[in-house]
């Protein structure tokens, strides 16, 4: 009976996955509210609030109930909070996107420390956790995986999208790539491709600058080709920033491992990983986000967290699944008849 | 970097007959000012990440950002048109550029005339009031740098000094159409 207690994964970790939706949402409308924060401090300036649009005031009404319990003098202390998660400032705290610290390296050939410090945290956030940027910030990947959800009822309803299947591989040549790109180019031209910083950077536009841009574009075309061609094609197979994260997340600590002594082989973690995975093969390898939408699916809580820098290897097939019991019964058929 | 300009000149080349965007930005010819303190455009370029803080701490909202009109390689880069919004010298977006793409200067005026190079002011004596014997000094009221960046003489004609840093404000108030006062970007953007 002990052994089973043991065994068991801890409560909360079948609950992580709405707490990663909660994130994804928290982090997008962050970074919807930003500009208009942006906007109400450009009003507050500007001293003249008998001469904005009715459109204005109603930005600046709402903004202003929003932060008035929190600050007095808007116009400073909303410089607190400003970017994108491509690149930001939280309290005086500048974070930056290792990507773009590797962009920018390339592009000048030159190291410029605060940058470099800038991307300290996340990089090491990712050495810890492995890819979680992609599944709990990744503002991009929210509309990704609600693109998906949609996929699956267009799906059930018979339309044909496509599902094909590529080498994961392939965005290590496009972060290889882009880097050699910027070189030539001396610009960072990870930042036109990059989803998340399009997705921060189109928002901004769009709320503050007067519309979308050229990179709205580009975002539509990815998530057709995720609809139409691949699923979740551009994470799996073309994200240079999430092979970077892959390429960092390596020998990350934190880990999902699956119980072989309660799974029962049923596949559903497999169906569920958004990154094409082999949970239920013990095979997460770099590329796992620690999404933990496996542990959550999971019937039989076969899966938890490990502190550990490698992936078990395959533990053979789960002790509750019909292989094992097959494959013991012959064993105890053939002990039987030896004896 | 003379291996860098030579691929870059290869395959900038070679990219263009390829792709209908031009690659780089020689050959537009669009007047336009980077924000204060940006280092010099090729380097300038190399820097900046495109991450759109510059904009967003800018409580004048002059700064734009570029689509493809000029050139892939200052594609979402920062810019300012000075007829439409002109920079008013306040220095938030160097303090917040995460790159350094936009150097960060003191918001005091010594150091403002030292470092801040954005452009120089011209007039063209052929459209402005005052030359025309209409006494306006417009310009000379909106420059911030006021008698050190530009001066007023005889009916209130003015002169600008070479101390301008360009930031615009005396062509975006200029009352002339079109201005008689423009700020011609320093050489290496335009």
């Amino acid at each position: 009976m002990q052994h089973e207690q043991i065994n068991k994964p801890f409560f909360l970790w079948a609950h992580l996955n709405k707490l990663r939706w909660l994130s994804l949402i928290f982090v997008f409308s962050v970074l919807i509210l930003l500009p208009f924060l942006h906007l109400y401090q450009t009003y507050v300036a500007a001293h003249a609030y008998d001469l904005l649009t009715p459109d204005q005031k109603g930005i600046y009404d709402t903004m202003e109930w929003l932060t008035s319990p929190l600050t007095d003098n808007p116009e400073t202390d909303l410089n607190q909070l400003k970017g994108t998660t491509w690149s930001g400032t939280i309290f005086g705290l500048k974070l930056s996107d290792p990507l773009a610290l590797v962009g920018q390296l390339a592009a000048g050939l030159s190291i410029y420390w605060p940058l470099v410090l800038a991307a300290l945290i996340p990089a090491v956030a990712t050495m810890i956790f492995g890819r979680f940027f992609c599944g709990w910030i990744c503002p991009a990947s929210l509309i990704y995986e609600l693109n998906e959800t949609l996929a699956g009822w267009l799906r059930r309803v018979g339309v044909p999208l496509g599902d094909r299947k590529f080498d994961r591989r392939t965005k290590y040549l496009v972060l290889g790539s882009g880097v050699i790109i910027s070189v030539f180019l001396g610009s960072v031209a990870f930042a036109a491709v990059y989803p998340p910083a399009i997705v921060g950077r189109e928002i901004y536009y769009a709320i503050a600058q007067g519309g979308f841009g050229a990179g709205a574009v580009f975002f539509l075309l990815t998530i057709l080709f995720d609809l139409m061609v691949a699923r979740r094609g551009f994470c799996r197979y073309l994200c240079p920033g999430g092979a970077l994260y892959s390429l960092l997340g390596r020998y990350r600590l934190f880990r999902i491992k699956r119980i072989v002594e309660t799974c029962n082989d049923c596949r559903k973690c497999n169906v569920v990983c958004e990154f094409n995975l082999d949970p239920m093969h013990d095979d997460f390898g770099q590329e796992c986000n620690n999404c933990t939408a496996c542990i959550a699916v999971c019937p039989t809580d076969a899966l938890t967290f490990t502190v550990s820098i490698k992936d078990s290897p395959f533990l053979g097939p789960g002790h509750l699944g019909h292989e094992y019991r097959h494959v013991s019964h012959e064993a105890e058929h053939e002990t039987a008849a030896a004896s | 970097m003379k291996r860098r300009s030579f691929l870059k000149s290869v395959t900038g080349s070679a990219l263009a007959t390829c792709l209908p965007v031009q690659v780089s930005a020689s050959a537009t010819s669009l007047r336009y000012l980077r924000p204060p303190g940006a280092l010099e455009e090729s380097e300038f370029l190399s820097r900046c990440i495109r991450c759109g803080q510059c904009g967003e701490a800018c409580p004048n909202r002059c700064i734009k950002y570029f689509g493809t009109e000029n050139g892939l390689t200052s594609l979402d880069t920062p810019y300012i048109i000075p007829r439409e919004k002109a920079c008013i010298l306040c220095m938030k977006c160097g303090e917040v550029c995460p790159t350094g793409a936009i150097k960060e200067i003191k918001h005091k005026a010594a150091d403002i005339l030292n470092k801040v190079d954005m452009g120089q002011a011209r007039v063209d004596e052929n459209i402005c009031l005052s030359y025309q014997g209409k006494t306006c000094g417009v310009c000379y009221r909106a420059c911030p740098l006021q008698d050190v960046a530009i001066r007023v003489g005889m009916l209130e004609q003015p002169h600008v000094s070479p101390a301008c840093v360009g930031c615009g404000l005396c062509e975006r108030s200029c009352i002339q159409i079109p201005q008689a006062i423009r700020i011609i970007p320093r050489k290496s953007v335009s």
